[in-house]
């Protein structure tokens, strides 16, 4: 669903993003790990389109991201969702939903929605200036599942999130995985990495160093790893 | 296609009517946006009662004066000539949108024998200086606070997105630029209409029934959406184009500035240096060393001398008693008819001035539109000089009438110069009463062309910018 070819991104002569190879499939969850300046956001930036690659093709159900077409399969969670604050939660969601979508929601739709992104009911008609960061979140996942995402694309989205919300997250995130889509998460969270990621990806200086499944991996070796990954490339 | 051009329409009133949600909101927009159109009603309000009680006062007075005319008893034709009638300028109907030069010009001239007078009763004279910066007319807050209120309202349109984060959210679900940018534009444009309703009704109310004024203030309220929707793509092409909200707001109050206030003045000044107007004082005396030249009553003077030999040469007599006709009546028919050419070169030569200087006041009326929608506004209203020049030729050749008219009773009637000679009532209702057609709406929106075509590249230039800015819009 999601592919990197050989995918880079230059600053100058800095390197921000080198050859990245990287495959997503439907019902797959994949994290990318890595400290700040990994090149983690500069690949979620290229998927999205905001960026433009040096060289290489980031591809979404095999069409560039720079097709339309191909950004109606996509759905974007960045670590604070951004919203409109004097609309409600409602009216946000109607805004984003309708043009994504290019259709008009139901009021009750759009409730029931928000509500199964978990959602407190009587908060959806509140002005999102008084949502929390968890419940900002939430409004997010409802935008994606409006739109019917088939791939989302994660930037930290746990971070600042008290455990329960993120846990609450995580949970929605394995509903979605569990649907068939393709979800590629950065994540310094190696226990959220462990709990809903599929594959787990390294990365250091703009490059992907490792990349392997988690079944079977526990959290000490994950961190054992991932430690060592990227203390053997700091030497470097 | 017609499935796209559906979304994108779909998507732009999508946008729009989040913006309008979202400003709707607003309290502090709200207040402003509510003091704006309490100041435009007012305004509308007392140019409008201005509007209709000067309007009365001048057709009662010009209908009086009339009647002065005819009243005035038998006396020789010539002396009811100086006795003359007054001209007054009836009062536009949409001169309560934009008064334009009304209180600077005058709205009378005295209509006598030999003169072109200057106009009288310039209600600016009677005011104090301060007054100019108390008046707010309906055009004032239309090319000045209205566009004020456009970029406080939309600075934040896209760098106030960046800077919160919802930029980047829209344009992940694949929204385009272009769309963001019209819809945003229509919202703004929403706002613009309701500052521009009022208006467009009171003057719809006023020109009822008044010739072409409906269709001039069609002109007019077209002209204002030219120069405020270039405001609204020049707030959103800079708030795209700006780093954040707050250099984007500097931007946009500079550049109201300059365009309100800074400019107008500074051009009013360079083309009053460029193009210099006579004083009102060197202009009189250009006129009366020109005059010079005539010889008026003077019989002794080299002119009146000359042509009393042509005239004697041309009828083949040796003294004026033996003409056919009135030979002090030919006198004052050739005296008047070089007065005329004298008062066409002199004040045809300061019209020529004041146009000269109007079009440098508009050279960069296309980067600046503030001049330009000055001089279309009131242009169109009815009260620039272009229109008092018009009126000041009417008048002129209503003189020339009574001129004429009376001349031609002495050379036709009187003879030999008789001292008692006199007409009476039946001469004076020769002369119709004063009637001034104004500029047809051809007319005038071909004097404002150049200025209608500055705001029109105005308008698409802003257009061009603010395309340009989105398309390189980056979250």
């Amino acid at each position: 669903m999601l592919e990197a070819r050989s995918l880079t991104k230059l600053y100058g002569a800095h390197k921000a993003l080198d050859q990245l190879e990287l495959t997503v499939e439907e019902g797959e969850v994949f994290c990318l790990l890595g400290a700040n300046g990994a090149g983690k956001t500069t690949t979620i930036n290229l998927f999205l389109d905001f960026l433009q690659p040096s060289s290489g093709q980031a591809l979404i159900q095999g069409k560039s991201v720079q097709e339309p077409a191909s950004k109606h399969l996509l759905a974007y969670i960045p670590e604070t969702v951004m919203l409109y604050a004097s609309l409600t939660g409602i009216e946000n969601l109607d805004y984003f939903s309708r043009l994504a979508i290019g259709r008009k929601n139901r009021k009750e739709d759009l409730k029931d929605l928000l509500i199964r992104a978990g959602l407190p009911a009587e908060a959806a008609t509140k002005p999102v200036s008084n949502y929390s960061k968890g419940m900002r979140q939430k409004v997010g996942i409802a935008i994606a599942m409006a739109k019917g995402a088939r791939a989302l694309l994660l930037d930290e989205p746990t971070s600042g999130l008290d455990p329960q919300a993120a846990n609450e997250f995580a949970t929605l995130m394995e509903a979605q995985r569990a649907l068939g889509t393709a979800i590629l998460m950065t994540t310094h969270d190696l226990f959220l990495a462990k709990q809903i990621g599929t594959r787990v990806g390294i990365m250091s200086q703009g490059r992907l160093l490792s990349c392997f499944a988690t079944a079977g991996v526990d959290h000490v070796e994950l961190e054992r790893v991932y430690l060592d990954t990227i203390g053997s490339r700091m030497k470097l | 296609m017609e499935r796209a051009n559906n979304d994108a329409i779909s998507d732009i009133l999508v946008i729009a009517r989040k913006e309008g949600l979202e400003l709707s909101r607003d309290r502090r927009l709200r207040w402003l946006f509510a003091c704006l159109l309490v100041l435009l009603v007012g305004a509308l309000a007392q140019g409008w009662q201005t509007n209709d009680a000067e309007s009365q006062e001048r057709a009662s007075a010009q209908h009086a004066n009339y009647q002065q005319w005819l009243e005035q008893g038998a006396r020789n034709p010539h002396s009811a000539a100086h006795y003359g009638v007054h001209a007054f300028k009836p009062i536009n109907p949409l001169a309560f949108i934009d008064p334009g030069v009304s209180a600077f010009v005058g709205i009378s001239v005295w209509l006598e024998a030999h003169k072109q007078n200057e106009f009288q009763f310039r209600p600016a004279r009677d005011r104090s200086s301060l007054h100019r910066f108390g008046e707010l007319t309906p055009a004032l807050l239309l090319q000045t606070l209205a566009p004020l209120l456009l970029i406080l309202v939309g600075f934040a349109g896209f760098a106030g997105e960046r800077e919160n984060g919802t930029l980047r959210q829209l344009l992940s679900l694949g929204v385009s630029r272009r769309r963001l940018l019209a819809g945003k534009a229509l919202a703004l444009v929403g706002l613009m209409g309701a500052m521009i309703v009022p208006i467009t009704v009171a003057g719809a109310l006023l020109s009822i029934g008044t010739g072409d004024a409906s269709q001039r203030l069609l002109a007019l309220v077209g002209a204002y959406l030219l120069y405020l929707g270039g405001f609204v793509f020049l707030t959103l092409g800079v708030s795209a184009f700006a780093r954040s909200a707050r250099q984007a707001l500097l931007v946009l109050l500079a550049f109201w500035l300059l365009n309100c206030f800074v400019l107008p003045r500074a051009m009013t000044d360079l083309a009053g240096h460029l193009a210099p107007a006579p004083t009102g004082a060197a202009f009189i005396q250009a006129l009366t060393d020109a005059r010079r030249a005539t010889f008026g009553h003077d019989e002794s003077h080299p002119a009146f001398i000359a042509f009393r030999e042509k005239v004697l040469r041309d009828y083949g007599v040796s003294r004026t008693a033996d003409l056919p006709v009135d030979f002090r009546g030919l006198a004052l028919r050739e005296d008047d008819h070089a007065g005329y050419r004298i008062h066409d070169e002199h004040f045809g030569h300061l019209w020529a001035i004041y146009d000269d200087q109007d079009s440098l006041r508009q050279r960069l009326g296309w980067l600046f539109p503030g001049s330009s929608i000055q001089a279309v506004s009131a242009g169109l209203a009815g009260t620039d000089t272009r229109n008092h020049v018009h009126f000041a030729r009417a008048a002129e050749a209503h003189r020339r009438v009574i001129q004429e008219t009376m001349s031609e009773n002495l050379i036709q009637h009187r003879r030999n110069g008789d001292p008692d000679y006199s007409a009476d009532r039946r001469l004076w209702a020769h002369i119709p009463p004063f009637a001034y057609t104004p500029p047809s709406l051809d007319e005038r929106l071909t004097w404002q062309t150049a200025s209608l075509g500055r705001l029109s590249l105005w308008l698409g230039g802003c257009i061009a910018l603010s395309l340009w800015a989105v398309h390189r819009l980056r979250p």
